[in-house]
């Protein structure tokens, strides 16, 4: 799933090739990002100076294999003149170091900045980053917020490789690496919440939510798309429209799913169980109501 | 306006809201801590009654050697932090702290200090936000905050959990904390971005017959899941709470009938004294003094009772997220029911 507007780019890994190669890094061929460090970015950007035409920060995660996978990011000051480029590095380490006492396992990966325009500022910053990421190629990732008319929103990130017969730091060219949202399953619902505030009128929504409500929320969609896939399997089976095997197999997998253990008497045994634990549930709050009641009454 | 300039912080708090930012920072903090108190500052504003949550940070986990030096090392850590946030625009006030916690049970020692610290410390006393990691993971994101009730706080900052006090002040555990209505804000930039996010976009090589296009964010259906497996973590919690209370109220009941013993060997020693001078008087001899009896007689102090009550906030709130699982699952097995059946 590509983060941003589809580009038509193939994405070519090349054959490691031989032993000369064995000890250097490969160069990461998939990135991934953790929204935190997106929701990060953004912040960053809402609250840059009016003189800044974009910001820059530091981007930290861990390396897999030929998987960089970013998770978290911070900002870091920068000040671009038509003359020169400088970045706040002082700032940087002491930044870094702080975060890296509370995640110890998250190194510097490489930078972000917000725009998607890269230029010779680009590529010096670019060569320092690479200096901080000592053995791995750094990364860059360019977010674009979209906010400027006639672009869209979206993510983007590269690798960076020198150019010309004399390397110079201002010079290099970057190649683009397919880059996807990652999370963890468990904070799925968190951005769940963040998705539906963000869809409310008001942007804002109340905590904290009704667990029967999240569950009427997911039948509902449940139902939805049982929906639409009972009218494309009648309009299959009236001929309007041409059968795809694979959406059939898939059909089959999916709804084919047994449910033997709820016809067997499995149901009610569960359902008994879920009484009882209810019923505990309460007896034990009753109790501890109690007694913290008790614990009020002075011995007559 | 004239509102909205509030220097002494008159204006009681309403309302917490919750930047979108923070909510992540939160839960990714919260998921990959070590342990379960996963812990960190809260920055931000309030204005006219609204505490705006707008930045947060984690704390690194106490590694339980000194006390004293990892409590600087951690006030280190928090003004190097908040300098460098400062340099970058962004807001640099404390407002509170924030707390993992799994299954509700978040009732602790260290949270009513910390918060008490606070309390007077920050301008409105501070909030704590309790996130709970286990039902996120059930699919209901869920985020609560509190302050300290002032009655507690009258009687935390006395020391005095002795029964009368506890009496006096009316302390249950359900009267140690109050809530404060928290709401979730996300900014027109991050809302923008997430619809681009959760919007179908057109791949151009996929041959999504069905479906209107894949989204960067697909649907999910952990809410569904009829699994049951965190019910047994559960139980097992509650019956160590109900163990650990149970000790603790044995250990009460011990400290209050040796206080009893203690009082009742001084009376019995002033009584005697009393009949003797009686007889003394009697027999025309001058009294023997009264001596001080509490120099005598040692009478404990009475025994805090804040663990115990603790201990029952803890089993309360083990209770309810027990008692909330066990209703959805029961939804949810006829939900189960009904589409198997048809």
């Amino acid at each position: 799933m590509p983060l941003g507007p589809p580009s038509s780019a193939l994405n070519i890994q090349g054959p490691s090739t031989g032993d000369a190669l064995q000890n250097a890094p490969r160069a990461p061929t998939h990135i991934t990002i953790h929204p935190v460090a997106l929701f990060s970015i953004l912040d960053h950007y809402l609250r840059r100076t009016d003189s800044q035409p974009r910001v820059i920060g530091t981007l930290l995660g861990t390396r897999h294999e030929n998987e960089v996978e970013v998770r978290s990011s911070f900002a870091v000051l920068h000040s671009e003149t038509d003359e020169q480029v400088a970045v706040d590095m002082d700032y940087h380490r002491t930044m870094y170091e702080l975060h890296h006492k509370v995640h110890p396992k998250e190194v510097i990966v490489g930078w972000y900045s917000t725009g998607s325009n890269l230029n010779t500022y680009s590529a010096l910053i670019q060569n320092f980053y690479s200096q901080e990421t000592v053995n791995h190629p750094a990364i860059h990732v360019s977010v674009n917020t979209g906010v400027e008319e006639g672009q869209e929103a979206g993510v983007k990130a590269y690798i960076s490789s020198p150019v010309g017969t004399v390397p110079k730091p201002e010079n290099c060219v970057f190649i683009p690496v397919p880059v996807e949202l990652r999370f963890h399953d468990a904070e799925r619902s968190g951005l769940d919440l963040l998705l539906s505030t963000g869809n409310s009128p008001t942007s804002t929504s109340s905590q904290p939510v009704a667990d029967l409500e999240i569950i009427e929320r997911s039948i509902l969609a449940v139902s939805d798309m049982l929906d639409r896939v009972l009218a494309y399997v009648r309009d299959v089976l009236s001929g309007q429209r041409k059968g795809d095997p694979a959406v059939g197999r898939y059909l089959m997998d999916t709804l084919g799913a047994s449910t033997d253990d709820l016809e067997k008497g499995g149901f009610n045994a569960a359902l008994q169980d879920t009484l009882m634990i209810s019923y505990l549930a309460n007896l034990v709050r009753a109790q501890a109501e109690v007694s913290s009641r008790l614990a009020l009454t002075a011995a007559a | 306006m004239a509102k909205a300039v509030d220097i002494e912080a008159e204006i009681p708090l309403t309302c917490v809201q919750l930047d979108g930012m923070v909510v992540t920072k939160i839960i990714k903090h919260a998921r990959e801590a070590p342990s379960t108190t996963a812990h960190g500052l809260l920055l931000g504003l309030d204005l006219d009654g609204i505490l705006e949550v707008s930045n947060s940070f984690p704390l690194p986990q106490h590694v339980n050697d000194d006390d004293d030096k990892s409590a600087k090392s951690s006030a280190r850590h928090q003004a190097s932090m908040l300098r460098s946030l400062k340099e970058v625009q962004a807001d640099d006030s404390v407002v509170g702290f924030y707390q993992a916690t799994t299954l509700g049970a978040f009732f602790s020692q260290s949270l009513i200090d910390t918060q008490a610290i606070h309390q007077d410390k920050l301008r409105h006393g501070g909030i704590v936000i309790v996130h709970d990691i286990s039902q996120t993971a059930r699919g209901n994101a869920s985020f609560r905050a509190y302050k300290l009730t002032a009655a507690f706080l009258d009687a935390y900052k006395k020391s005095n959990f002795s029964t009368s006090s506890l009496i006096n002040h009316r302390l249950t555990f359900s009267s140690i904390l109050e809530e404060v209505p928290l709401k979730i804000r996300t900014n027109p930039l991050l809302s923008g971005f997430l619809g681009t996010l959760a919007e179908a976009s057109r791949a151009p090589l996929s041959s999504a017959t069905l479906g209107k296009g894949t989204s960067e964010l697909g649907p999910s259906f952990s809410v569904l899941d009829l699994g049951t497996g965190g019910i047994t973590r559960n139980l097992e919690q509650i019956v160590e709470a109900v163990d650990n209370y149970r000790t603790e109220e044995g250990n009460l009941s011990y400290m209050s009938r040796q206080i009893a013993r203690e009082r009742a060997k001084a009376e019995n020693y002033v009584a005697k004294r009393k009949e003797e001078n009686q007889t003394r008087v009697a027999q025309g001899l001058a009294p023997l003094p009264e001596e001080d009896v509490s120099r005598l007689f040692k009478i404990p102090a009475e025994p805090s009772r804040l663990e115990s009550l603790l201990l029952l906030g803890k089993i309360d709130a083990l209770g309810r997220s027990l008692g909330g699982t066990a209703s959805t699952g029961l939804v949810k097995m006829y939900a189960a029911n009904a589409g198997s059946t048809v």
